[in-house]
C-alpha cells in the first residue's frame, strides 16, 4: 500500500474497530458519575450474610495448591484421568464487584483421578487483565457489562479476556475459552497460562485471525476435529475448521446482520454448522452489553445452516421465538432432515437474573425446557418438549454431530435459584433418570466419561457446592443408574466459586 | 514511491506564516524496533474527518519512546494519529472483524475504550507557544 493510502486507512479501520467491536462503544465510560459496580458489591456483601445460597457466587482468594479429597463410595477403577472445569472466580475487587456473572476472571478446577484417590487443585488463568488486577489489589478494566469508573483503556477484546467459561485439551495443553476473544492457552502440568492462542499464525491466515472471537462452545468430533465459530455485536459470525492438533484449516466470514449481541453455543451435524440466532434486540441507549439485551417475541429465532466443507451458508430456517445459551447435540438423517435439541428459555430473563444474583436479588427467571427441533427439507419445522427444568446438555463425546439417543442435563426440582439435580434423558422416548441432589446443593455441569462409546456406559462426572458445610463436592455416577445416587463423591476442605464448563481426559 | 523516512523527525514542508509554531508529539511505549511509525497531523475535525492531513511522517520504530517534530504550525486545533506498521508491510494492519492488530495511537492519549476516540479527546489547541503533546501506543 502507498504511505498516503496506509496513512489514509486509519480513520476508516479505527472506525470500522468500533462497528465491529463485540461490545458496544462506551463514550462516556471515563465520566460515568454513578459507581454501580460499588453498589452491587454493597448489595451483595449485604444480602450473602442472610441467603447462604450466594456463597456460590463469592469470589476466589487465590490458586488452590493439590489437596487429597475425602471420598466417600468407592471410585471405579474405570475412571481414571484429569477433570478440568472452568469459571468465573473473581467478581469483586476493592469495594467494586462486576454486574454480570459472565465478567469474573476465569480459574481452572483441576481434580485428578488415580488410583489413590481423588485429588484437587485450582489456579487463576494468569491473563494480563488477571495478574494487572491482582497486583494493582482492584479493578483496573471495564468488563462487558460493568462500566468502571476511570477504566483503563480497552481497545481490543482481548484486553478483558477472562478466560473464564470452557477449557478444552488441544494437541496436549490446554485452552482456556472466553466468548468474545482468543482462547488462552494453558500448561497442562502446570495450569500455567502460555499466551493467547493466534489461530493463523503458522498457516495461510497469517495475522488475520489474530484477536478474533473463539466462541467458549467448540464442537469436536471423535477424530479430534474442531469446529468453532465467533461473532460480533454487529452480526459478523466468523467459523473455523481446526484440525485434531488446533491448527486452522478452514475459516470463513458471515455477514448475518444479527444485532441480538448473544450467540453463545451452536451445533454441527456430519455435513453442516448449525448457527442458531435467538430472538433478540438490544436496546441501543443502553451502553453495556447484557443489560441491553432485550427479547423480542417478534422475532422468530433463524437457524443458519452451513456447509460444513465450504463454511457458506446453504439454508435458513425460522423457528418460534426463543433464546438458548446451550445445545446438546445436532444430526441428520440420510433424508437431510435435521435434528437438534436446545435448553430453551421463552425469554431472557435468566441473563438478566445473572446480574440480578450478583447483586445478590433471587428472581423467578422463567427456566428452560429441553426442547427437541426437526427442521425438514421442505422447509417446515417441528419442535416437541420435554418436561423438566433443563440447562447444561451434554452428549457422549463419540456422538457429536450424529444421533444421540441419551442427552444429559441439569435439572431444578426443588431449588429457585441454581440448578439441583442432574438426569439422563432418553431423546426417542421422553424417559428420564434424575438425581435429586436437594435443595441444600448448587449443582453445575456433569459430563460424561465413556471410552467403550456406548450409550448407557461410562460415567457422569460433576461438582456440586453443599450449601450448609460451605464445601464443594465432586460426584461420580453410573450414567446407567442416575436415580441411583452417586457411586462416589469426593470433599474438598471449601466451595469453590461456581462455574461453568469443562471437559473429562481419560488416562 | 518515495518514503520519507527519519529516525527522529524535523518536518519543514510547508512556508508558513511566522506566527506559526512547533507541535512536538512524543510517542511512548514502542514495543520494539521493527517496522515504522506512520504519523499524521490534521486541522480541524472536518480534515480529519475526510482523512485529509495537513502533515505527515514516517518514521523508524524505536523501542522504549520517540519525538517527531512538526515545525511551522499555524495557528488552529488539530489532532494527531499514528500507527506501528510492525511488519513493514505499508499498511495498518486488521484481522477479519477489522479490529486493529498493529499498535496505534492519538494526541491528547486519547484513551481507546471500546471504540476509537472522538477527535474532541484528541484535539489541541496550536497558538503562539510550541505545544508538547504525548500518546502511549496502543497494542
Amino acid at each position: 500500500m502507498q504511505r498516503r493510502e496506509a496513512l489514509k486507512s486509519m480513520l476508516g479501520l479505527s472506525v470500522a474497530a468500533a462497528a465491529c467491536s463485540p461490545f458496544p462503544a462506551l463514550a462516556n465510560l471515563a465520566s460515568a458519575n454513578e459507581d454501580i459496580m460499588a453498589q452491587f458489591a454493597t448489595s451483595f456483601d449485604k444480602a450473602v450474610l442472610n441467603n447462604p445460597n450466594l456463597i456460590g457466587l463469592k469470589s476466589m482468594s487465590g490458586d488452590i495448591p493439590w489437596q487429597n479429597l475425602t471420598i466417600e463410595g468407592k471410585l471405579p477403577k474405570a475412571l481414571r484421568g484429569n477433570f478440568y472445569r472452568n469459571g468465573p472466580a473473581v467478581h469483586q475487587r476493592n469495594g467494586q464487584r462486576y454486574t454480570h456473572l459472565f465478567e469474573g476472571d476465569g480459574m481452572i478446577q483441576h481434580f485428578n483421578f488415580t488410583d489413590t484417590g481423588i485429588q484437587h487443585r485450582a489456579k487463576f488463568v494468569k491473563t494480563n487483565k488477571y495478574t494487572q488486577e491482582q497486583a494493582a489489589d482492584k479493578f483496573l478494566f471495564s468488563g462487558p457489562n460493568s462500566k468502571l469508573p476511570g477504566s483503563l483503556p480497552v481497545n481490543k477484546t482481548d484486553i478483558i479476556n477472562a478466560a473464564n467459561t470452557n477449557i478444552i485439551p488441544v494437541n496436549g495443553e490446554l485452552w482456556a475459552l472466553w466468548e468474545a476473544g482468543s482462547a488462552t492457552a494453558i500448561d497442562a502440568s502446570s495450569l500455567d497460562a502460555k499466551g493467547l492462542v493466534n489461530l493463523g499464525e503458522n498457516t495461510r491466515y497469517g495475522n488475520s485471525l489474530k484477536g478474533l472471537a473463539f466462541s467458549a462452545h467448540p464442537k469436536i468430533e471423535a477424530d479430534g476435529t474442531i469446529w468453532n465459530f465467533g461473532s460480533t455485536v454487529t452480526g459478523d459470525i466468523v467459523l473455523y475448521h481446526l484440525n485434531n492438533r488446533g491448527i486452522t484449516q478452514k475459516v470463513n466470514l458471515l455477514k448475518t446482520n444479527y444485532r441480538g449481541g448473544m450467540l453463545h453455543d451452536f451445533l454441527i451435524t456430519q455435513n453442516n454448522i448449525l448457527i442458531i440466532l435467538p430472538s433478540l434486540d438490544r436496546d441501543k441507549t443502553d451502553e453495556r452489553l447484557f443489560s441491553a439485551i432485550r427479547f423480542n417475541n417478534s422475532l422468530p429465532m433463524k437457524v443458519l445452516v452451513i456447509d460444513k466443507n465450504t463454511l457458506t451458508l446453504t439454508r435458513e430456517y425460522q423457528v418460534d421465538a426463543g433464546f438458548a445459551f446451550h445445545f446438546g447435540n445436532a444430526w441428520e438423517d440420510t433424508d437431510g432432515t435435521i435434528r437438534f435439541d436446545a435448553s430453551l428459555y421463552p425469554n431472557c430473563e435468566n441473563l438478566h437474573h445473572m446480574s440480578d444474583l450478583m447483586r445478590g436479588k433471587t428472581s423467578d427467571a422463567t427456566p428452560a425446557n429441553t426442547v427437541l427441533f426437526t427442521l425438514y427439507k421442505n422447509g417446515s419445522a417441528h419442535k416437541q418438549t420435554i418436561a423438566g427444568i433443563s440447562e447444561f446438555p451434554r452428549v457422549y463425546d463419540h456422538l457429536t454431530g450424529l444421533q444421540n439417543n441419551l442427552l444429559v442435563t441439569l435439572s431444578s426440582i426443588q431449588s429457585d435459584v441454581w440448578s439441583d439435580s442432574v438426569r439422563v434423558i432418553n431423546v426417542n422416548n421422553g424417559k428420564q433418570d434424575t438425581f435429586v441432589y436437594g435443595e441444600d446443593f448448587l449443582v453445575e455441569e456433569h459430563v460424561i466419561v465413556d471410552n467403550s462409546h456406548q450409550e448407557g456406559n461410562g460415567y457422569l462426572v460433576g461438582t456440586a457446592l453443599h450449601v450448609p458445610s460451605k464445601r464443594t463436592c465432586v460426584n461420580v455416577f453410573k450414567v446407567g443408574h442416575v436415580s441411583d445416587g452417586p457411586v462416589c463423591r469426593a470433599w474438598l476442605g471449601q466451595a469453590l466459586s461456581l462455574g461453568f464448563h469443562g471437559n473429562f481426559l481419560t488416562l | 514511491m518515495n518514503f520519507l523516512t527519519l529516525s527522529t523527525l524535523s518536518l519543514s514542508l510547508f512556508i508558513l506564516p511566522v506566527s506559526a509554531q512547533t507541535v512536538q508529539f512524543n510517542i511512548e511505549g514502542i514495543q520494539h524496533d521493527k517496522g515504522k511509525l506512520y504519523i499524521q497531523l490534521f486541522k480541524g475535525e472536518n480534515n480529519f474527518k475526510k482523512g485529509k492531513a495537513h502533515n505527515e511522517a514516517i518514521v523508524n520504530a524505536k523501542k522504549g519512546q520517540l519525538t517527531v517534530t512538526f515545525n511551522n504550525v499555524e495557528p488552529g486545533d488539530y489532532a494527531i494519529r499514528y500507527f506501528h506498521d510492525e511488519n513493514s508491510n505499508r499498511d495498518f494492519d486488521n484481522n477479519m472483524f477489522g479490529m486493529p492488530i498493529e499498535g496505534y495511537g492519538f494526541s491528547n492519549n486519547a484513551p481507546v475504550n471500546f471504540g476509537p476516540p472522538s477527535y474532541q479527546q484528541m484535539t489541541f489547541m496550536v497558538s503562539n507557544v510550541t505545544v508538547i503533546n504525548s500518546s502511549t501506543v496502543n497494542y
